[in-house]
C-alpha cells in the first residue's frame, strides 16, 4: 500500500524527468543534424556576412533553431530552460546551446522546444500511466478477494470451526473441512489430532475427580457412622465427645468439598436433567426462606424486584436454587452489618437479567477474572470459612444451563452479579 | 422390625446395625448381592437398605427382586455413586426413599420412621411437650389449645427432628445436615443452628417455657421427655 501511494506521489516527477531526457536526447539529435550539414555544406549555409540565422516554426513558435557568430571564447554546451523573445512573444524554451569552431570564427547554436510542447505530451502520459496503475491496483485487489474468498476459504473454515467455535467436551463428531489443498487437509487433520488429545486428557481429568469424589464418599460415611454411634453412648464423658465434635467438624469439611467436586463433575458430565419448569420468583422466595437466617444474623436487608409469573423452561431446580443460593449467600458473607442485597430481574434486548447487588466488601479487580477458579482463596474468603467452590459451583450450574454471568465490582461498595438468561429458556406466564 | 442391610463394606454395616439395634430394629446384613438375593426370596422384611455399588450384583437388579418377593417391604437404596439417572431409576423401580454417602445415622432412621409414617398412615400424632403440644401430622405448634404463631417450616422441621431423636443429644452439624442437606455450599461449619434455636424459644417463650427444650453445653441440644 505504501509503495503504491509513494510511487502515485513520485509519478508526475518521473513521467516529467522522462520527457526531459527524451527532449534533451531530441534537442542533441537536432544539434547532430546542424553540425553535420555545417560540417559537409560550410557554415555558409547558414550564415553570410555575420549574419545571425533563425528559424522557427511560423505560428506556434514551438521550435526554433538559432546560429550566430560567438564572441566568448569559453565552450558553451548547455541545456537549460529560459525565456526568449520570438516575435514579440516571451516563451519558455528549453534550450540546447552550443558553440564550435568553424575557421576562425566561433559559432553559437541554440536549439530550443517549448515547454508548453513538451508539458503538452507530459500530461497525457502521466495519464496513462496513472490508469495503468490503478488497473493494477484494482487486479490486485480482485485477485487478493479471490484467494482469501475462494483459494483460502478451507482455511478459515478450519479455524472457525475447529479452533474458534470449538467447545469442550466434543459433541459432535469429527467434520472434515472441504478442500482440494492437501496442505489444508493436514492442517485440518492435524488440529483435529490434536483435540482429540486434548480431549481425552480432559475427559480423563473429569473421570479422575468424578472415580476420586466416589471413593472418598465411602470412607467418609464410615467415619461419620463412628462418631455419630461413639457420640450417642451414654458411657462417653462430654469432654470426648467436645472431641468429637472437632473431628466430626473436620470431617464436614471433608465431606463438603467431596460433595462439591462431585456435584461439579456431575454438571459437568451432564449427569443431570433438565426437564423442570420452575418459577423464577417462587424460586427466589425458596431461597430467601432458606437463608433469612443468615441475613437475620447480619441484619441485611435484602429486596426481591422481581415480576411475577416468569417461568424458567427446560432447567433443572436442584441446581438453580443452588446456583441462586450460592450467589446471595455470598451477597450475605461478604456483606457488612445492616448492608442490603437488591435482587432484581427485568427483561433488556428480549433477554432475560437477573441482578443480585449487593453492599459489601467488593472484590478487587485482579481477582475479579480468578473468581471461578476452583479453591482458588483470596485473603477475605479466608475470614468466611470457605474453601473456594461456592463460584465454581454457581459457574457449573450457569454453563449448564447457558446462562451468561457477568460481575463487577467496586472495592468497599460493593458488587452485582447479572445472570443473563437465554431467550428461549424464560416465557411470561399469561 | 426386621432389616435387612445389603451392604458390601463391612465396617459400615457394623456402625449401622450397632445404631439400628440400640433403637430395636433387628438386623441382618448381606456383604453381597448373592446371599442377598435368596434371603429375600425367602425371609420378609420391613425394611431392605440397598447399595447400589455392590461387586457382584446390580443393586437396581435387588430392588426388583425385592418389589417381587417382599413388596410389604420399605426399600431405601444407598449408594456412593449418586449418579442421577440411578437415582430416577431406583425410585420408579419401587424404591422409598434414596440416601447418598455420606449419610447421618439420624437421617436414615428419620427417613424410615417417615416412609412408615406415610406408608401406613398412622394415626394422628400429637407430642406433649409440658403445656405445649407438637402436631406432627399438622406441622404446628400449640400452647394450651393457643396455637403457637410464626413458627416457620425451618424451625419445625427441626422441632420435629429433635421429638423423633429425643432425650438425645443431636449437634449443630446433624441438624443442619437434616435442614440444609439439599444445599451445597460453600461453608462447612455455620451455626445458624444457634440462631434458629434462638428464634424458636422467643416465639415459645411468648406463651410459656419451653424447658424441655435443653442446650447441652458444647455439644448441641436435645429435647427431653420424662416417659
Amino acid at each position: 500500500m505504501v509503495i503504491v501511494v509513494l510511487f502515485v506521489l513520485l509519478l508526475p516527477v518521473l513521467i516529467r524527468d522522462i520527457n526531459r531526457k527524451y527532449t534533451d536526447n531530441w534537442l542533441h539529435r537536432q544539434k547532430d543534424k546542424v553540425l553535420k550539414t555545417v560540417r559537409s555544406q560550410g557554415i555558409e549555409k547558414y550564415i553570410q556576412n555575420d549574419e545571425g540565422f533563425g528559424s522557427y516554426n511560423t505560428l506556434l513558435k514551438e521550435e526554433y533553431v538559432s546560429m550566430d557568430v560567438d564572441s566568448a571564447d569559453r565552450k558553451i554546451d548547455t541545456i537549460v530552460n529560459e525565456r526568449r523573445l520570438v516575435e514579440g512573444d516571451t516563451i519558455q524554451y528549453r534550450i540546447l546551446s552550443h558553440n564550435f569552431k568553424v575557421g576562425k570564427k566561433n559559432y553559437l547554436l541554440e536549439i530550443g522546444k517549448s515547454i508548453d510542447t513538451i508539458n503538452e505530451t507530459t500530461t497525457p502520459l502521466q495519464n496513462i500511466a496513472f490508469e495503468i496503475l490503478l488497473g493494477m491496483v484494482l487486479l490486485t485487489i480482485l485477485a487478493d478477494q479471490f484467494y482469501s474468498t475462494y483459494v483460502l476459504r478451507p482455511l478459515g473454515r478450519i479455524i472457525r470451526t475447529k479452533l474458534i467455535g470449538h467447545k469442550f467436551p466434543l459433541k459432535t463428531p469429527y467434520r472434515k473441512v472441504h478442500t482440494s489443498t492437501s496442505d489444508f487437509a493436514y492442517l485440518d487433520i492435524s488440529i483435529h489430532k490434536m483435540i482429540q488429545t486434548i480431549e481425552s486428557t480432559f475427559q480423563k481429568e473429569r473421570e479422575f475427580i468424578s472415580n476420586a469424589s466416589h471413593e472418598l464418599m465411602t470412607p467418609i460415611s464410615i467415619m461419620q457412622s463412628k462418631i455419630e454411634n461413639m457420640f450417642g453412648r451414654e458411657d462417653i464423658s462430654d469432654e470426648v465427645k467436645e472431641r468429637l465434635l472437632e473431628f466430626q467438624r473436620i470431617l464436614n469439611r471433608l465431606k463438603s468439598i467431596t460433595k462439591t467436586l462431585l456435584l461439579i463433575s456431575q454438571i459437568e458430565n451432564e449427569q443431570f436433567l433438565k426437564d423442570d419448569s420452575v418459577n423464577l420468583l417462587e424460586l427466589l422466595q425458596e431461597v430467601y426462606d432458606e437463608i433469612s437466617i443468615r441475613l437475620q444474623e447480619k441484619n441485611i436487608q435484602c429486596n426481591i424486584d422481581v415480576p411475577a409469573g416468569w417461568e424458567l423452561e427446560q432447567v433443572n431446580k436442584f441446581l438453580l436454587f443452588n446456583l441462586v443460593f450460592n450467589l446471595v449467600n455470598n451477597a450475605i458473607k461478604y456483606n457488612k452489618e445492616n448492608g442490603s442485597i437488591d435482587i432484581v430481574g427485568k427483561l433488556t434486548n428480549k433477554q432475560y437479567v437477573l441482578e443480585i447487588n449487593d453492599t459489601g466488601v467488593g472484590i478487587d479487580a485482579e481477582q475479579l477474572p480468578h473468581i471461578f477458579n476452583r479453591f482458588k482463596k483470596f485473603s477475605k474468603s479466608l475470614q468466611q470459612d470457605s474453601f473456594g467452590l461456592g463460584l465454581p459451583i454457581v459457574k457449573s450450574i450457569a454453563e449448564f444451563h447457558r446462562i451468561k454471568i457477568e460481575v463487577s465490582s467496586d472495592l468497599n461498595i460493593g458488587s452485582s452479579f447479572k445472570l443473563i438468561f437465554p431467550a428461549d429458556s424464560l416465557k411470561k406466564e399469561e | 422390625m426386621n432389616v435387612l442391610i445389603v451392604e458390601d463394606e463391612k465396617a459400615l454395616t457394623t456402625e449401622m446395625e450397632l445404631f439400628l439395634q440400640a433403637n430395636n430394629f433387628l438386623c441382618e446384613i448381606c456383604y453381597n448381592g448373592a446371599t442377598a438375593s435368596e434371603k429375600i426370596a425367602t425371609n420378609l422384611y420391613d425394611f431392605i437398605l440397598i447399595d447400589l455399588g455392590l461387586p457382584d450384583y446390580e443393586g437396581l437388579d435387588l430392588l426388583k427382586e425385592a418389589k417381587k418377593y417382599n413388596p410389604e417391604a420399605t426399600c431405601i437404596i444407598l449408594t456412593a455413586r449418586a449418579a442421577v439417572d440411578d437415582r430416577i431409576k431406583g425410585l420408579d423401580l419401587g424404591a422409598d426413599d434414596y440416601l447418598s454417602k455420606p449419610f447421618s445415622l439420624l437421617e436414615l432412621q428419620s427417613r424410615m420412621q417417615a416412609i412408615t409414617r406415610r406408608k401406613f398412615g398412622l394415626k394422628h400424632s400429637v407430642v406433649a411437650l409440658g403445656d405445649f403440644n407438637i402436631d406432627l401430622t399438622n406441622r404446628s405448634i400449640s400452647y394450651k389449645d393457643l396455637p403457637v404463631s410464626g413458627i416457620t417450616k425451618k424451625e419445625f422441621d427441626l422441632v420435629a427432628y429433635m421429638l423423633l431423636h429425643k432425650n438425645r443429644t443431636l449437634t449443630r452439624s446433624q441438624l443442619s445436615e437434616h435442614i440444609w442437606g439439599s444445599v451445597v455450599n460453600d461453608d462447612y461449619d455455620s451455626n445458624y443452628i444457634d440462631a434458629h434455636i434462638k428464634n424458636i424459644r422467643k416465639k415459645l417463650n411468648a406463651y410459656g417455657t419451653p424447658d424441655w427444650l435443653e442446650t447441652v453445653r458444647g455439644l448441641g441440644y436435645r429435647i427431653n421427655i420424662n416417659s
